[in-house]
């Protein structure tokens, strides 16, 4: 019994020390210490993730680097089932409903230009295509426990010399079918979880390298790796606005890819 | 003096269109439609050029065979991704006569992909070698 009033005056004691350190631990890196990522970049190579499945669709029809997530067998044939619709035009690229955003890991493989806005408590990767945003919490806070998914998930990291390391959980992934990695139709379930390594490893290039951890549909983590050229000095960034005038939407009924004439009926109904 | 006519003779012409195309090909849908394998030229009078999101699509009016005047639709990349290239809303006006190359839909309605346009002054937009 004694003993319970110096335990708690040693938590009194310790415990605005334990504050301090981790608060300590957490005061963000002042910006002149952080690296230098302005200006405008785009992603290097196409933006299908396995290239071996556009042989002759999708208008590319070379076979390249093959960066097929190491899928089980019940999500390998989730896969298939959509490159067999997308064969027949029937698996419509979800962001083409406009508006929906792209999520993650599919922020990073977008066409069009990026931006990595780096701040001491937050860094921010914005793309001009959706437009979306990635913003990477660097003031120390963490995950919350009870954090909801969502399309982008929530991601926390911390600087280690010039690369930014962060994780990124709660993410959707294929749960509502409406999130997709590209528009062969990969996918990924609502465990997928990453850690990602971003660093700058010459002036022009920005290397992303993600490590997607996914136990509902992989059977172990699939490390993909995406590199961003810089674009020359003083490119601009515009408005998408995907929803302007799009004549290309989904048909409902049968997720066909439409093409509108002039009078906005299908020409290919 | 046109916009296009600011792009003559720039080597980088073959660059741009080659980025366009992928722009297309790559950013919101598959392409899926067009005939791939074919282009097809027609020469008709530009309707309108709706520099927008997510595509640029050019209106061209074409007469057929039979007197009839046709409407066609050509769809070529994001008006960023070409505004960047130099390209402008201004590059094809409203009443320009000129022949356009493109790759047609599969089904053979008045719509294609955009390769390239040669106005009557012999400049020229887009691939046309």
């Amino acid at each position: 019994m004694r003993a319970l009033p110096v335990v708690l005056a040693f938590a009194v004691w310790v415990a605005p020390g334990l504050c301090v350190a981790q608060s300590a631990s957490a005061t963000p890196r002042p910006s002149d210490t952080l690296p230098d990522w302005s200006g405008v970049w785009s992603m290097v190579g196409g933006t299908v993730f396995d290239r071996a499945t556009q042989t002759g669709q999708g208008g590319a029809t070379s076979v390249g680097v093959r960066s097929h997530p190491p899928y089980n067998a019940e999500w390998e044939a989730i896969y298939k089932s959509h490159l067999e619709r997308r064969d027949k035009n029937l698996f419509p690229d979800t962001i083409s409903n406009c508006g929906v955003p792209a999520g993650f890991p599919r922020h990073f493989n977008l066409p069009d230009p990026y931006e990595f806005v780096v701040r001491p408590e937050q860094v921010w990767v914005l793309t001009e295509n959706g437009p979306n945003i990635l913003r990477i919490y660097t003031d120390g806070r963490k995950h919350l426990d009870d954090q909801w998914a969502t399309y982008t998930g929530d991601s926390v990291g911390h600087w280690e010399g010039d690369t930014l390391v962060f994780t990124t959980v709660a993410l959707k992934g294929f749960r509502d079918k409406d999130v997709i990695l590209d528009r062969t139709g990969l996918v990924l379930s609502d465990q997928s979880r990453a850690t990602t390594r971003i660093r700058k490893i010459d002036p022009k290039t920005i290397q992303v390298e993600m490590t997607i951890e996914d136990p509902k549909a992989l059977t172990k983590p699939w490390v993909v790796t995406k590199q961003f050229q810089k674009m020359p000095a003083g490119t601009r960034v515009y408005d998408y606005g995907c929803a302007e005038n799009n004549r290309n939407p989904a048909d409902v009924e049968t997720g066909k890819t439409l093409i509108l004439g002039p009078d906005g009926k299908p020409l290919n109904k | 003096m046109r916009t296009h006519a600011l792009l003559l003779g720039s080597a980088a012409i073959a660059l741009f269109l080659g980025v366009a195309q992928s722009t297309l090909a790559e950013a919101h849908h598959s392409g899926a439609g067009f005939n791939s394998d074919k282009v097809i030229e027609l020469t008709g009078t530009i309707k309108e050029f709706q520099f927008t999101n997510p595509h640029t699509w050019i209106q061209i009016i074409v007469e057929d065979a039979k007197g009839s005047k046709v409407e066609w639709s050509l769809e070529w990349g994001s008006p960023n991704s070409l505004g960047r290239q130099g390209i402008r809303p201004s590059t094809f006006p409203p009443g320009a006569k000129v022949s356009m190359r493109l790759r047609p839909m599969l089904n053979g309605a008045p719509a294609g992909a955009f390769v390239g346009a040669k106005f009557t002054d012999g400049t020229t937009v887009g691939r046309w070698e």
